[in-house]
């Protein structure tokens, strides 16, 4: 049994850290307040509402646009990595090419997770409040939430998930998240990585109505420098969301690991 | 066809043309139909599912020489989402409607296939919005 004195002391320090937990946004947000800027620091930006993916599934597609980025490049992964992903695409490429493609995560209607999510496939929403800015991706109803002034968790802290954990600030105008604790088998275009991974974003407008996120994916284990990519969108103005249930999944794998497909009407 | 669908189409077209790995997850291959030839179905509509992940459309479809037994066919179709964008409603097919369809086979001799595009019986012609349409090479229709 504890002594008063060890109860006053736990009670005081755990006041102590509620004080310091509730200042920490306030001591962030005045600490960038305070930085020496030579122009003053942006507004928020509303960049609440539906938005679709926009120029960069392609290649030099009108290529002098600047609010389309530029292509993204493939992971740059370590060596003995690097063979695993060549030789797992060249074995899908095989495989697609015998017309018996290979199961994937899509076979069993799974949605994307993190990073892939951010593609948008189908259109994508954000939406902001003061504490959250809360993304949902059309296909699979994806959803994730960075956590606003809110500090990262350590890694053995965070359980593997498709999304993982985001936390958040707002640099001016720019958006910048902080997520980790993805799912391993959670690949972004096929390529390993660790439970170290870590995404860092950068989501901001590059005109009033086409807004970017800047992702660079850091993986000590995998890759041999960060790899960064790009994903734009454009408002879809007046768009709203369409549910989105896997309701009628034909789709399965056989033994051999290769995507079939249940034909009739059988339930 | 809307922009956003333009734009998956055309970007599923660009990915296969550079020879890019696709996108893992996403949605699931359409390797596994021919990519070679088209069948033009005629035939009476049994269902027409509206679920994701695809919409699905059943056909009794008869031998036109009137030898064979009516075979039946399941066709598989986009996104609900993908085809709502495009202007579909749930209503647009019922069962005993008369339609012809374009159909990419199963590579595997089954008789299903990936619906291309479908008449419906006052003429309309309809387009799930296949991505990467133009890789699949036309037959051209039976007299």
């Amino acid at each position: 049994m504890k002594s008063s004195s060890a109860w006053r002391a736990a009670a005081i320090g755990a006041a102590l850290a509620a004080i310091v937990a509730a200042a920490a946004p306030l001591r962030a947000r005045a600490q960038r307040g305070a930085a020496p800027e030579a122009k003053p620091a942006a507004a928020v930006p509303d960049i609440s509402g539906s938005w679709e993916r926009y120029g960069g599934f392609g290649r030099g597609a009108r290529a002098n646009d600047p609010t389309i980025p530029p292509p993204n490049p493939p992971p740059p992964l370590k060596g003995e990595y690097l063979k695993e992903w060549q030789a797992r695409v060249q074995a899908a490429r095989d495989a697609d090419a015998k017309g018996t493609p290979l199961a994937s995560n899509a076979t069993y209607c799974l949605p994307e997770g993190m990073p892939a999510m951010m593609g948008a496939t189908f259109p994508i929403e954000f939406l902001q409040s003061r504490v959250q800015v809360t993304i949902i991706e059309e296909a699979f109803t994806q959803v994730r939430r960075i956590l606003l002034d809110r500090p990262q968790k350590s890694f053995d802290e965070v359980e593997p998930s498709f999304y993982g954990r985001s936390v958040g600030h707002w640099e001016g105008d720019t958006l910048v998240a902080d997520t980790i604790g993805i799912k391993e088998d959670i690949r972004f275009q096929n390529a390993p990585h660790s439970k170290q991974l870590r995404l860092m974003e950068r989501i901001h407008l590059v005109s009033p109505d086409v807004m970017w996120d800047q992702l660079t994916m850091e993986d000590p284990v995998t890759l041999e420098k960060p790899w960064t990519v790009t994903f734009a969108y454009r408002r879809m103005p007046n768009y709203t969301l369409l549910e989105y249930v896997c309701e009628d999944n034909r789709e399965y794998a056989d033994d051999k690991g290769f995507q079939r497909t249940r034909i009739g009407s059988g339930k | 066809m809307s922009r956003s669908t333009r734009w998956v189409g055309l970007g599923a077209f660009l990915i296969a043309a550079a020879g890019w790995p696709l996108p893992a997850g996403a949605h699931h291959s359409f390797a596994m139909f021919d990519h070679t030839r088209t069948l033009t179905l005629k035939g009476t509509v049994t269902t027409f599912r509206w679920a994701n992940p695809h919409a699905t459309l059943e056909l009794d479809v008869p031998d036109p020489h009137g030898s064979e037994p009516v075979k039946h066919y399941t066709l598989e179709l986009t996104s609900i989402n993908m085809m709502q964008r495009n202007g579909w409603r749930s209503n647009m097919i019922k069962a005993g409607d008369m339609v012809k369809a374009t159909i990419a086979p199963l590579l595997s001799g089954e008789p299903a296939g990936l619906l291309l595009d479908v008449t419906l019986p006052d003429g309309t012609k309809l387009e799930p919005g296949v991505p990467a349409i133009t890789t699949f090479k036309r037959t051209p229709e039976p007299e």
